[in-house]
């Protein structure tokens, strides 16, 4: 289950228009204050596949990374239970100098499992990759899709039970795609949790049953993917015309 | 009354550690959690049991020294890459260090005194478990970038990595200090058991150095080879090229000030003069660490929420 309650997070910038730390800030002076989101509530239950959409920089991935835990909000409170998986980029978090069994390593430990378990899980997790020899090359050798392919068998060496992605499918070959939705639906399923942000809304309506339509940072509509997905592509073709 | 309700924890551990958010890695039974992520963990067993306290902190350190080991494996592979060589890299990178000031201080300087070689190697090799740390610390966040913007871990580790790979580095220039002195025949004394001790307190201000480094790499990103510079004065501002006893009587007592100074002697002590060290050069490094773990573990804390935003 996930209870966000009025989050907000704020980004503070230098006069060079680079995000800032408080800490900086203090010391060196700041430009402008933004909220990348502002007052966000909304919660999802088990067994609920949801759809983050909106144009870029309405607080998608910002939101994705508060649920990961990557940000922490500013404002407001966040309740998380289950374990989570999170791929918020197409590099997955793999360091491009370590290998993919380095990185499988380290990341298995990062993401929870104990590093006994993370070395025995690394032959399962080459299997489920579907490399060979590249398991053992620089992971800067690899295509997108690789990475995204070796990110997605780390996470799921942890069993999770929320798995946030962040348009990372949409940069996955069709067989992968197949298999990252089967997954997202065995989750769901299993009574677990996919929230999942992008553009690509046919991919996003087969995972999905709900829509949070994100827009300056706030939530201008939360309901049904049928219902929000079209008013959400007619108010941009508005724009647009 | 809690709001919510997860399913047991069997490790845990804070990504920040604010009032708003935290992280729990969860086990099996109904648990009150408030204000809290639940990060994935597999567990080890299926067995349910519930834990003591005491059980549930020793689980967090294992996981804590688990997520050590792998921070500064990853580290070291940047570090000295891979295969045959990067052990020659590893053996040689500390005789090229102090070779290059042997060559100052015996050629240029026509520096004489006793053991000249192994009196510069005790006081480069402590400087540069603390220098190679402090650079390593200002650019630790950008080599991590991918991790951090991906995934909450305790963050509060990565100082403690950035010395432990230094560390590890270090212990190659532990075999040029027993050549050192072979060559110059000293022979070792009793007073090597001080060397731990002396050790700990060289890695504990390497440590505290490190948070301060890694605030400083992220508020002065365009000035760090300044922060370096700074840091290389502080070397020439202690007894590096000579020993303490053939520095002037009027800055000896201003020159125990810098941290750097107590250990550099006490290296001398336990390597040179095959003596105790003396209190104060234990000491004073020893307050050099707590004040700067008080001034800059706090400041750390809070700022290392922000590090995903900066990165």
């Amino acid at each position: 289950m996930i209870s966000a309650y009025g989050i907000g997070v704020q980004f503070l910038f230098n006069r060079h228009l680079r995000v800032v730390t408080p800490g900086e800030a203090r010391l060196r002076g700041r430009r402008m204050t933004t909220w990348g989101l502002r007052d966000v509530t909304f919660s999802i239950g088990h067994g609920e596949g949801t759809a983050l959409i909106g144009p870029s920089g309405s607080g998608k991935t910002t939101l994705l990374r508060v649920l990961a835990g990557v940000f922490e909000p500013d404002r407001g409170k966040v309740d998380i239970c289950g374990r989570v998986a999170s791929l918020l980029s197409v590099d997955a978090g793999l360091l491009p100098l370590l290998s993919g069994r380095e990185n499988a390593l380290l990341l298995g430990v990062i993401a929870g499992l104990p590093r006994r378990a993370a070395v025995r899980a690394l032959e399962e997790v080459k299997a489920r990759s579907g490399f060979e020899e590249a398991f053992d090359r620089p992971v800067l050798t690899y295509s997108q899709g690789m990475k995204a392919r070796l990110g997605f068998a780390v996470a799921e060496e942890t069993n999770p039970q929320i798995l946030l992605l962040d348009e990372v499918h949409e940069a996955l070959d069709h067989e992968f795609r197949s298999f990252l939705q089967e997954r997202a639906h065995a989750i769901v399923e299993a009574g677990g949790i996919v929230v999942a942000a992008g553009h690509d809304h046919p991919m996003l309506a087969t995972i999905c049953t709900r829509a949070i339509w994100l827009e300056h940072g706030s939530i201008r509509e939360d309901g049904a993917f049928e219902d929000v997905q079209p008013r959400y592509l007619d108010s941009v073709q508005t724009q647009g015309g | 009354m809690p709001s919510v309700y997860a399913i047991d924890a069997s490790s845990d551990f804070s990504a920040g550690g604010s009032a708003a958010t935290s992280t729990r890695v969860t086990t099996l039974s109904l648990v009150p959690i408030e204000h809290e992520y639940l990060l994935p963990a597999k567990p080890e067993s299926d067995s349910v049991e519930r834990e003591t306290p005491l059980r549930r902190a020793l689980h967090s350190l294992a996981r804590s020294a688990d997520l050590l080991r792998v921070l500064t494996e990853s580290d070291l592979r940047f570090r000295y890459g891979r295969g045959p060589w990067r052990f020659v890299r590893w053996l040689l990178e500390p005789v090229a260090l102090v070779g290059v000031y042997l060559l100052l201080v015996t050629f240029i300087l026509d520096q004489s005194g006793e053991a000249v070689g192994l009196s510069l190697t005790c006081a480069v090799i402590p400087f540069q478990l603390v220098m190679l740390t402090i650079a390593n610390a200002m650019t630790t966040l950008e080599a991590r970038r991918p991790i951090l913007l991906n995934m909450a871990f305790n963050r509060t580790l990565l100082p403690a990595s950035c010395a432990l790979t230094e560390c590890v580095g270090f212990a190659s220039s532990f075999f040029l200090l027993i050549f050192m002195m072979g060559v110059y025949g000293v022979a070792p004394t009793w007073s090597i058991l001080w060397f731990p001790p002396v050790l700990l307190v060289n890695l504990l201000l390497a440590i505290a150095a490190a948070y301060g480094a890694i605030l400083l790499g992220i508020w002065l990103r365009e000035l760090k080879a300044f922060v370096l510079s700074f840091v290389r004065i502080l070397f020439f501002l202690a007894p590096a090229l000579v020993p303490l006893e053939q520095t002037s009587d009027s800055v000896r007592d201003a020159l125990k000030l810098n941290p750097l100074t107590g250990l550099f002697e006490a290296y001398r002590d336990v390597f040179l003069y095959g003596q105790r060290p003396a209190a104060w050069e234990l000491f004073y490094p020893l307050i050099g660490a707590v004040i700067l773990f008080v001034v800059f573990v706090p400041i750390y804390r809070a700022e290392q929420r922000q590090f995903a935003k900066v990165v």
